[in-house]
């Protein structure tokens, strides 16, 4: 037995002292705890841990195996993510208890705060006394049983799982219906009340999800898009392409869906220029006379990225993409020495294997998050939006929720899946303080941590980003891609990247903390050009999607969310996917990338330096008066004469 | 139909008239360049007529291109990669099929004097002639032969391709290009001399090919009973049918070896036929598609087998003596080196060999003019031009064997050359296949994605027909659905087919340095930029989403408020407006009328809506009475000229103006100083007329000047204002209530979605019907509400009519400055 007194050590230590004991197997005693944040998050060993007083947010969070005790209270999101074991709480717990239960058993012997068992998926939570309102919202599996009154809006949005309830039920929760409860329930209840010694000897109320909201009712029909012609052409408002979207609104009562990101024009990275002399591209061997390597993560002394050069894989995630494809593009990262993503929805083993450096990735649903996937990765990163849909959450149609991609995200298969569009814990940038302390706490401060974030407000965004302690962000424009997102939300939602990275910057400048956090730039690079344009405006590197699947045979078809992917990149059907040919397309996408090194490399040279960090400001002219007033550069149509000697001649 | 000619004399010009066009790889891996996306988007779409047109604009021989070509578009195809190749090939077949036969371009009558010759009536000799004869120009062709089409007519057996076939071929060009004068069984040598010809004419082209057989030159090659395949087929499609040895042996992995061994197989007398290739199965030159054939009439294919030696031992008897080979590496030309394994000899007991190892040109006539060399005519590849400054050669007699579709490439490029030399032109643009565009509607097949590959089916050995079917209409539709279309624009500006080749270049395996080089400098070049049209739209705004500073409003699940309260106990469920649909028939007036009181929304027209259950903005002209069902008046300011408020039939009524831009200045202080309730904001300048919403995209200016106007007086309170112009989706009403509007009125959308289309002479209904109609306009407005309230949560908000400028960006000078919202990326409006 280890004591840990919290009056005189630091919970990082102790958090330290906690991981040592229960790796040698000792049971751990934690005095003084005195309501402390992360008390016990990360640990994965079978060990008791008895905390003697109360315990601040997330205790026993992300934990695996272990057994806790506490004897009074609990602050909000008890037991978060937890994979197996168990806590009993003798006193109250705050919001979000049993958040994103993954397994195991929370037990509290008082009453639980609001959204008890949020986004659960699996294992038990018990309240012995009264629930707050929310319980159960949007929980995916498991079981939370309420032995006293619960709040309002019971089981709203939930898709699976049970809640019982032995007191009065204020209301029902949007898509939550009673159900008949069965014996077999009466008896494995039972049996968990009796192993905690409670006795209990009303009547249970079942409740379950309605199921009216999991699917979208009426199909889309499948259209494959107008070309981009037929409505970014000026004087064309009642095109062919509107007439379509409102026929087809009109048969489905809702918007429509589609993959990629937004499709008309705004002012991008083509509306600046590079200040060089074309035949100076290539010249010499610029590979070798320009440094491209850095690192990227060590703002707060976790171990760094090393990137080969300033470009990463942007998140995408396995179910938007096929299995083939997410480890096609884990190989072409390590080939080129760079840094994959999982986006959301979970770690594959295959893509853990083939990636050298990967970012893990943490949603709102936490699909798929597990504290074992976490020490696997190379980073952690707390997504916020993305630049396609910022303001919601992932969506992926049935049809791609397969069973085996919904057994790694812990979700019921065959659903219309919708993520929730906010992080259950996150409602405001303090929130976000005390989560990502918690991920450094159960990574014991090695991974780096990034947030991502789409782009709306991002002067204002990137001070909370900066405050709230991020190594890094990863910030996505109006024109990054996805697998689905409304048309709508793809349009008309969020600002252009080439706007992002400005304000970002200016919002870092505004704080006197320009250069003192990196920002990763994303929506709609395509190669090395656009990389060094970002890089000249001020991104300390950028991240590229779809230009890389695009490198592995995408065609730009824009069905991603149909799940029929002609090429096998976007789809879950095996048929489909034996079309992707793994090997042939990881060495595409990784030769895309040898490719878009040599552009850097020799632009960057071409500029007159030596090292891609030299390039600034002064290496770039705007082309149009909207690309001009947004970055400040000077405006400089004589340029345009000069990009355009070298317009594409067809064939 | 458009006309045929195969590229215009200036090659330097971008053919496909597109901008943004790139060719797709089946183009360009097809030596003519043809338009396979415009026909198989053509076929798909039952246009065959212009499938048609755009095989036969750069081929003279598509019937038989339909049936043989080899076809190096298909392994080129995209999907190839994927689940198989479009069966471009296939797909031709079934458009000759079903037109070719009756197909009569409009006939080129010469309107020049010159004249050229040309030698040969081949598919470079044909090409060439009508390429040159469709510029006017008188053509004598002579044909050595007593029939028309070349190594066609002769070289091809009937199974694969019936005589028909060329025949229909051939009298199209024929009958297209009067012209053409033919001379057949006219040898050059015999029936004309080359100096007479290059005395007669302005030029001379010869394209006599290569129709002698090589030997194999191994001892015992002379036997008779050893033949060439090229004689052999010959023989055969003249119409002779020999009963042949029991065992026939073909020497050659070639289409003349396939052609002959699938011969042989069907001539009386043959019980086995085995083939020779002395590479392996990787190597063999034939393709697929005819070994398959082969091998399902059980022909046995032996590879990596040289014979060395051949012992005749009787009539019909000999003895083939083979030695096995191994590979080596790839040589000069591609192809893998192969020696012969010592000690690997076996015999093979045969009655005929057929040896298909090569053709020959044999000419004595050109031999005696030096153009020959190593059994070819000399020959510029630059310039087609021989020796002899005024004759020009093509086809496989100046470049040795090649495929029907190369030598029709070099029969166009022939004539280019030839017409460029007689219009006198010295230097032309160096020639190069034109690659031209229909632009055909992408094929909206549902099950694009799902289709799979069919092949032709395989009819079976049964004597000299047809071995192959094709295909009925449904599957012909079906495998042009499953093209990919990779010629056609993309549905996004930000990733055209510009871009995504330029990626796919770079990804590219054969990509070198100096490719990337390239393409990097090409990628310098900015998109076009317009700035000369000053009205902004709609879609130059964008919403700024919660993230981090506001709290996130989850859009796919949280509640979003939409009663729309337009004062004096006039509310509605949303804030959806129908209006201007006093001239659509009556089924959709009802059907409307329906839609909006099922979903609680109101009308607005000059006349009532169809049922009486909606609320009615009755639109008034001055000195018009008020209806006392309306729920409130609506008087056209813009028409009146002067300033008046409606007068209303009840108390309950609200008053409304509309104000349009010309009249903005002066009737907005106008209402708020009489109390007018409603001010409707037109957009477009034609509310009250028929679909004003036909007029185009509205002047959004209005909208925040009104509101400025009105901050001004400080009324912003004392007035709902209601947007009507260019509402298409929720996100344009959610634009318009976020820059100050109460609510949106929908016209021309509304119509469309009731199943309406847009006219010259306005929206048209065909057979209306009120149900149908009524659902998918209360689809439609349910689609609209959703949106508009997705758009509100995705900035935080949880009512529509909490939406408000600051929740807005724009994305062009132009419409910062009409709309006074901050453009994206700046503090300031610029």
């Amino acid at each position: 037995m280890v004591t840990i007194d919290l009056a005189v050590t630091p919970v990082r230590e102790a958090n330290e002292t906690m991981r040592a004991a229960a790796a040698r197997g000792e049971d751990i005693e934690i005095a003084n705890p005195d309501a402390r944040h992360h008390i016990g998050v990360g640990l994965i060993a079978p060990v008791r841990v008895k905390v003697k007083g109360s315990a601040g947010y997330f205790c026993a969070g992300l934990s695996h195996g272990a057994d806790f005790e506490v004897d009074s209270n609990v602050g909000w999101g008890v037991g978060d993510s937890m994979y197996a074991g168990s806590v009993v709480v003798g006193g109250n717990a705050g919001a979000i208890a049993g958040v994103a239960l993954r397994g195991g058993e929370v037990v509290v012997k008082g009453n639980i705060g609001s959204r008890a068992g949020q986004v659960m998926k699996s294992g038990t939570l018990l309240c012995c006394g009264n629930a707050s309102f929310l319980a159960g919202y949007m929980m995916y599996g498991g079981r939370l049983i309420i032995l006293g009154d619960s709040g309002e809006r019971v089981g709203e949005d939930m898709s699976g799982g049970e809640v019982f309830v032995g007191g009065k039920v204020a209301n029902l929760g949007a898509d939550a219906k009673f159900a008949d409860i069965t014996d077999q329930d009466l008896d494995e209840i039972n049996a968990f009340l009796q192993k905690y010694d409670i006795v209990f000897t009303g009547n249970f109320k079942k409740i379950v999800s309605a199921g009216t909201k999991l699917h979208y009712g009426a199909t889309e029909p499948i259209t494959r898009p107008q070309p981009h012609t037929v409505f970014s052409a000026e004087g064309v408002y009642w095109n062919p392409k509107v007439t379509e979207d409102i026929a087809v609104k009109s048969q489905i009562g809702r918007y429509r869906i589609r993959g990629y990101g937004a499709a008309k024009a705004v002012p991008h990275f083509t509306d600046i220029a590079l200040k060089l002399d074309p035949n100076r591209i290539g010249a010499g061997d610029p590979l070798k006379s320009v440094n491209l390597a850095m690192v990227l993560g060590n703002r707060f002394g976790a171990k760094p990225l090393n990137l080969s050069m300033p470009v990463l894989i942007a998140p995408m995630s396995y179910g938007a993409l096929s299995k083939s494809t997410k480890i096609a593009l884990g190989r072409a990262s390590r080939l080129s020495g760079i840094v994959e993503n999982t986006g959301e929805g979970g770690m594959l083993p295959e893509e853990r294997a083939e990636a050298a450096q990967l970012i893990f990735q943490c949603l709102s649903g936490r699909l798929g998050w597990n504290i074992h996937d976490m020490l696997r990765a190379d980073a952690l990163e707390i997504y916020i939006s993305q630049g396609a849909k910022p303001g919601l959450g992932g969506q992926l149609m049935a049809k791609k929720v397969t069973k085996e991609l919904a057994a790694i995200r812990g979700i019921p298969a065959g659903i219309d899946l919708r993520s929730p569009s906010r992080h259950p814990d996150i409602l405001g940038a303090d929130d976000l303080v005390i989560k990502v302390e918690e991920l450094r706490e159960a990574t014991g401060y090695t991974k780096p941590i990034s947030i991502k974030m789409g782009a709306g407000r991002v002067r204002d965004d990137i001070k909370i980003a900066y405050k709230d302690g991020f190594d890094f962000v990863q910030l996505d424009g109006l024109q990054g891609s996805t697998g689905a997102a409304s048309t709508e939300v793809l349009e008309n939602v969020g600002i252009p990247t080439l706007a992002a990275i400005q304000e970002a910057l200016d919002g870092l400048n505004d704080i006197g903390h320009k250069g003192d956090m990196p920002i990763v730039l994303m929506g709609g690079i395509k190669d090395g050009v656009d990389a060094v344009k970002a890089l000249a405006l001020g991104a300390s590197a950028v991240a590229m999607g779809t230009a890389a699947l695009i490198a592995g045979g995408c065609i730009s078809c824009m069905q991603c969310h149909v799940g029929n992917c002609v090429t096998g990149i976007a789809t879950q059907d095996p048929e489909h996917e034996a079309r992707y040919k793994l090997d042939r397309q990881a060495l595409a996408i990784h030769r895309f990338l040898e490719a878009v090194r040599w552009q850097i490399a020799a632009l960057t040279a071409a500029l007159g330096h030596s090292d891609f960090r030299q390039l600034s400001r002064d290496d770039l002219v705007a082309l149009t008066p909207e690309a001009a007033a947004i970055t400040g550069l000077p405006y400089d149509p004589d340029y345009r004469g000069v990009a355009g000697e070298f317009h594409t001649k067809v064939a | 139909m458009a006309g045929c000619k195969p590229f215009s004399v200036d090659l330097s010009a971008d053919q496909s008239k597109l901008p943004h066009y790139v060719p797709p790889p089946c183009q360009v891996a097809c030596p003519i360049g043809t338009d396979v996306g415009s026909y198989v988007g053509l076929i798909w779409s039952g246009d065959t007529e212009g499938a048609l047109e755009a095989i036969t604009a750069t081929n003279p021989m598509s019937a038989i291109c339909g049936r043989v070509c080899d076809a190096p578009c298909e392994p080129a195809c995209r999907r190839a990669a994927a689940d198989g190749p479009v069966a471009i090939r296939a797909l031709k077949r079934w458009v000759m099929e079903a037109l070719g036969p009756t197909y009569l371009p409009k006939p080129v009558v010469p309107d020049k004097d010159k004249s050229v010759a040309i030698v040969g009536a081949g598919p470079a000799g044909l090409t060439a002639a009508q390429d040159i004869a469709l510029s006017g120009y008188h053509v004598e062709l002579y044909e050595a032969l007593p029939k028309p089409g070349g190594m066609t007519v002769w070289g091809i057996p009937d199974f694969r391709l019936p005589a028909s076939v060329v025949e229909e071929d051939i009298a199209r060009i024929l009958k297209r290009c009067p012209g053409i004068t033919l001379h057949t069984s006219a040898t050059l040598g015999e029936a004309v001399t080359l100096d007479e010809l290059t005395a007669k004419h302005h030029a001379v082209l010869l394209a006599i090919g290569a129709p002698a057989g090589k030997k194999l030159g191994i001892p015992g090659d002379a036997s008779a009973s050893v033949i060439d395949g090229v004689s052999f087929l010959n023989r055969i499609n003249g119409g002779d049918r020999p009963i042949l040895p029991k065992h026939v042996v073909i020497v050659g992995g070639g289409d003349v070896a396939m052609d002959a061994c699938r011969t042989a197989r069907r001539l009386p007398g043959v019980e086995k036929v085995t083939v020779l290739y002395r590479r392996g199965e990787k190597e063999i030159p034939a393709r697929q598609h005819e070994i398959e054939a082969a091998l399902a009439e059980s022909i046995e294919i032996i590879y990596q087998v040289a014979p060395i030696a051949i012992a005749t031992e009787g009539e019909n008897r000999l003895t083939l003596t083979c030695r096995k080979t191994e590979l080596g590496a790839p040589g000069a030309d591609g192809r893998r080196s192969f020696g012969t394994v010592a000690g690997s000899d076996f015999t093979i007991v045969a009655g005929l060999v057929i040896a298909a190892v090569g053709q020959k040109t044999v000419s004595a006539e050109l031999a005696k003019h030096g153009l020959l060399e190593n059994d070819r005519i000399v020959t510029d590849a630059a310039t087609m031009k021989t020796r002899h400054d005024k004759v020009f050669a093509a086809g496989d007699a100046a470049f040795g064997s090649s495929t029907i579709v190369q030598a029709m490439h070099q029969g166009h490029k022939a004539a280019y050359y030839v017409l460029a030399a007689i219009e006198g032109n010295q230097h032309p643009v160096p020639y190069r296949t034109p690659y031209r565009t229909r632009a055909a509607a992408l094929a909206q097949d549902p099950q694009w994605e799902l289709l799979a590959p069919v092949k032709p089916k395989f009819l079976g050995l049964s004597g000299f027909n047809d071995t192959e079917a094709n295909y009925n209409n449904k599957t012909a539709k079906e495998q042009a659905a499953r093209c990919y279309r990779c010629d056609t624009e993309t549905g996004s500006v930000d990733y055209s087919v510009k871009t995504r080749e330029a990626i796919f270049s770079l990804a590219r395996m054969d990509s070198t340095p100096t490719d990337i080089a390239r393409l990097t400098r090409e990628r310098l070049a900015m998109r076009s930029y317009s700035s000369g049209d000053p009205t902004p739209t709609l879609d130059e705004l964008v919403f700024l989403p919660a993230n981090l500073t506001r709290l996130v409003i989850d859009p796919y699940r949280e509640a979003c408020k939409t009663v729309t309260d337009f004062s004096n106990g006039l509310k509605t469920a949303h804030p959806v407006i129908a209006g201007g649909f006093d001239t659509a028939p009556v089924e959709i007036r009802e059907a409307l009328a329906d839609a909006l009181a099922a979903s609680g929304g109101a009308y607005l027209g000059r006349t009532p809506p169809a049922t009486p259950n909606v609320p009615w903005l009755q639109i008034l002209n001055a000195g018009q009475p008020a209806e006392p069902s309306a729920a409130a008046v609506i008087l056209r300011a813009n028409v009146t000229g002067a300033a008046g408020v409606p007068h209303t039939a009840t108390k309950e009524q609200l008053r409304g103006l509309i104000v349009t831009a010309q009249n903005a200045d002066d009737v907005v202080p106008f209402a708020v100083d009489h109390g007018v309730d409603l001010i409707v904001l037109d957009g477009t300048g034609h509310l009250g007329e028929d679909w004003p919403d036909l007029a185009g995209a509205p002047d959004i200016s209005l909208l925040p000047r009104t509101v400025a106007i009105l901050r001004k007086l400080n009324a912003e309170e004392a007035v709902k204002l209601i947007w009507f112009g260019g509402l298409r989706s929720g996100s344009d009403l959610a634009k318009v209530m976020a820059l100050g509007s109460t609510a949106g009125i929908v016209n021309v959308a509304a119509a469309i979605a009731a199943g309406g289309a847009i006219t010259p002479d306005g929206m048209m209904f065909d057979a209306p019907e009120r149900k149908t109609s009524a659902d998918r306009v209360a689809a439609y407005v349910k689609a609209v509400v959703a949106e508009c309230s997705m758009m509100a949560r995705c900035t935080g908000k949880t009512n529509v009519h909490n939406l408000e400028p600051e929740d807005l960006r724009t994305t062009s000078i132009r419409a910062a400055r009409a709309t006074g919202i901050v453009m994206a990326g700046m503090k300031h409006v610029a």
